[in-house]
């Protein structure tokens, strides 16, 4: 399996505040990778510094072997690799479909292409009978799922999820998982923030803890539940 | 011609009737004036049509992309001073400046946009009312340029040749057909852009500019050809205002109440809808006429001269247009912040609503 992305000791300062500091770590090809760690454990950031919102202070980042810092978000989701939003947000006045018409159109200019692209993302995240309806007024589950189903409109290598379970209920949040499961299978990379361990313990292939900005340990599921490193600063107690 | 919901998802017949009513409307006003010669209805009928390409115009830019320029008297007076000067000073008819106006207009704006789309929400407002500005003094102070505060006087403007025929900007025929051909040409670019690419990202970077961002969306870039589209038609406006006023000054071209009124005319009848200004400029022009000059009314002998009304109008409100400008901003932001348009078409939405929920309980009963 090929590298798809690799972060190089990358940093993030805010005044004298390291919301990253020397972060490494690599995803292969196809893999889903869990990022974990407490409220202000520097994950969103990370997210920012990796897809051109922040330049990272230090550090690197190479997507696909090329280099994106300094890179402006509208460049990197072009390259192949885009994000969700934690706090979602929709197109609020436009309809389902043409949310997702929007990220369609980064790869074509013909409203007709952009628009099959959408009506099959939309089946993907399964909201294809409500594809006439007004963004704005879809309740949390929904709106998360649209976020997810824009971002795939845009056809990415790599997608980052920034904690698309956040607020949903157990019925919602398990079709969420199935829902990365299959966009597994169909050969994606994502990066996942997730608070549900349990859900991050059964969907990662690998899991980057992330604490106070730093790297608490990297390594797979089973692994890190057992770290009593991140089960004092974080997990509380082992995740079964 | 519906924007919620979408084209996209609107049924196939509604955007065919839109264009019927659309043509019905065009073909409506341009056999008018073979019934109706008054040159004073003539005259109102310019005044609208060149609200409407102001309206339209702004939407572009404010409406679509929703970037609150209320700095437009810069691209108006552009329009009206490169076409001016290129007549008086160098004997170039209208019909060939107005491409140099154009041409001004896009190239100022893409520096401004430049300079300005750094800046979100009120600070870009901000932004482009300074800009407008620093305009505007410049064209005070440079005299030995624009003449200043004198301002140009417009000379006859040369006959058209068009094969045999030719044509006299004598009358306010001329003028009349050229403004709705204008206006027919806008709310044209206006329908293009919403059913492109374009419209879907101005509307994208509208709703959320960190989304659209992540979107693939060149902020930048988009942000800047929608204002060279709005600053385009903008120019056209003001090139044609010049021709029909004959007098263009700094302040009657670059002033803030320009830029306000481009804003006013959409926001009154419904931004980033292709109808919205259309219907703004339904409301606003008759209502600032009727203001201005209530003796208007008289003419067309709607109310006789020694009506109350005028009197009242003359008397108490002339002055204060702006005061009642002021005011149905007010209102429409309180009452009908999606302006005229969206008050019909929450309207219709609640009509359906009733409709469908009596039909539900007539099923009921029925069964």
């Amino acid at each position: 399996m090929a590298t798809i992305l690799d972060i190089q000791h990358v940093s993030k300062f805010f005044g004298g505040l390291a919301a990253n500091s020397d972060v490494s770590f690599s995803m292969e090809q196809g893999m889903i990778m869990g990022l974990i760690g407490p409220n202000g454990a520097g994950k969103t950031t990370l997210f920012n510094c990796i897809t051109g919102y922040y330049p990272p202070s230090k550090g690197e980042v190479l997507f696909k072997g090329v280099k994106t810092n300094g890179m402006q978000p509208d460049q990197v989701c072009r390259l192949g690799m885009v994000r969700t939003w934690q706090k979602v947000r929709p197109l609020a006045k436009l309809t389902v479909l043409d949310n997702v018409v929007v990220g369609a159109l980064a790869r074509t200019a013909s409203l007709k292409i952009a628009r099959e692209i959408a009506h099959e993302q939309l089946r993907i995240v399964r909201m294809d009978g409500k594809a006439g309806m007004i963004a704005g007024g879809l309740p949390i589950g929904e709106r998360k799922k649209l976020e997810v189903a824009r971002a795939l409109a845009t056809q990415p290598e790599l997608v980052l999820l920034d904690e698309v379970m956040g607020g949903l209920n157990p019925a919602e949040s398990e079709e969420i998982i199935q829902l990365i499961l299959e966009l597994k299978k169909r050969g994606l990379t994502q990066m996942v923030i997730e608070h549900d361990m349990k859900a991050i313990m059964r969907i990662s292939d690998r899991i980057v803890v992330l604490n106070s900005g730093e790297k608490l340990a990297e390594g797979g599921p089973r692994e890190i539940a057992d770290n009593p490193e991140v089960i004092s600063a974080y997990l509380g107690e082992r995740v079964e | 011609m519906p924007r919620r919901p979408s084209p996209s998802v609107a049924p196939r017949g509604s955007a065919a009737l839109g264009l019927v009513a659309f043509l019905a409307v065009v073909a409506a006003f341009a056999v008018f004036p073979q019934f109706v010669r008054k040159p004073y209805v003539l005259h109102m009928g310019v005044v609208l049509f060149l609200a409407i390409v102001q309206g339209q115009a702004w939407n572009v830019i404010g409406g679509y992309a929703g970037q609150y320029s209320v700095g437009h008297a810069a691209y108006f007076g552009i329009g009206a001073y490169t076409t001016t000067m290129l007549l008086e000073l160098n004997k170039i008819p209208p019909w060939w400046g107005i491409w140099a106006a154009i041409a001004a207009a896009v190239l100022v704006s893409i520096v401004i946009g430049s300079i300005t789309f750094r800046l979100r929400g009120p600070y870009f407002v901000l932004a482009s009312i300074s800009v407008a500005e620093i305009i505007r003094l410049a064209a005070l102070y440079f005299k030995g340029f624009t003449r200043g505060a004198e301002g140009f006087l417009l000379s006859d403007i040369p006959a058209l040749k068009i094969g045999a025929t030719e044509i006299e900007f004598y009358t306010k025929r001329p003028f009349y057909f050229t403004a709705l051909a204008l206006a027919v040409i806008t709310v044209g670019v206006n329908w293009l852009v919403q059913h492109s690419k374009l419209g879907y990202y101005f509307q994208a970077i509208r709703e959320d500019q960190d989304a659209a961002h992540s979107l693939g969306i060149n902020l930048a870039f988009y942000k800047n050809v929608a204002l060279a589209i709005s600053a385009a038609l903008t120019a056209s406006a003001g090139g044609f205002y010049a021709m029909f006023v004959k007098f263009i000054d700094p302040n009657t071209v670059f002033g803030l109440d320009v830029s306000v009124q481009f804003v006013l005319i959409c926001i009154i009848g419904g931004i980033g809808t292709i109808l919205g200004p259309v219907i703004g400029a339904m409301v606003l022009v008759p209502l600032s006429e009727v203001l201005r000059n209530p003796k208007g009314l008289v003419q067309l002998g709607l109310l006789s001269s020694d009506s109350r009304f005028v009197q009242f109008v003359e008397e108490h409100l002339s002055n204060a247009h702006m005061l009642v400008y002021g005011i149905l901003v007010v209102i429409v932001i309180l009452f009908a912040p999606d302006g005229v348009v969206g008050l019909i078409r929450s309207g219709v939405a609640r009509l359906r609503r009733r409709a469908s929920a009596r039909e539900r309980a007539q099923a009921a009963t029925t069964t």
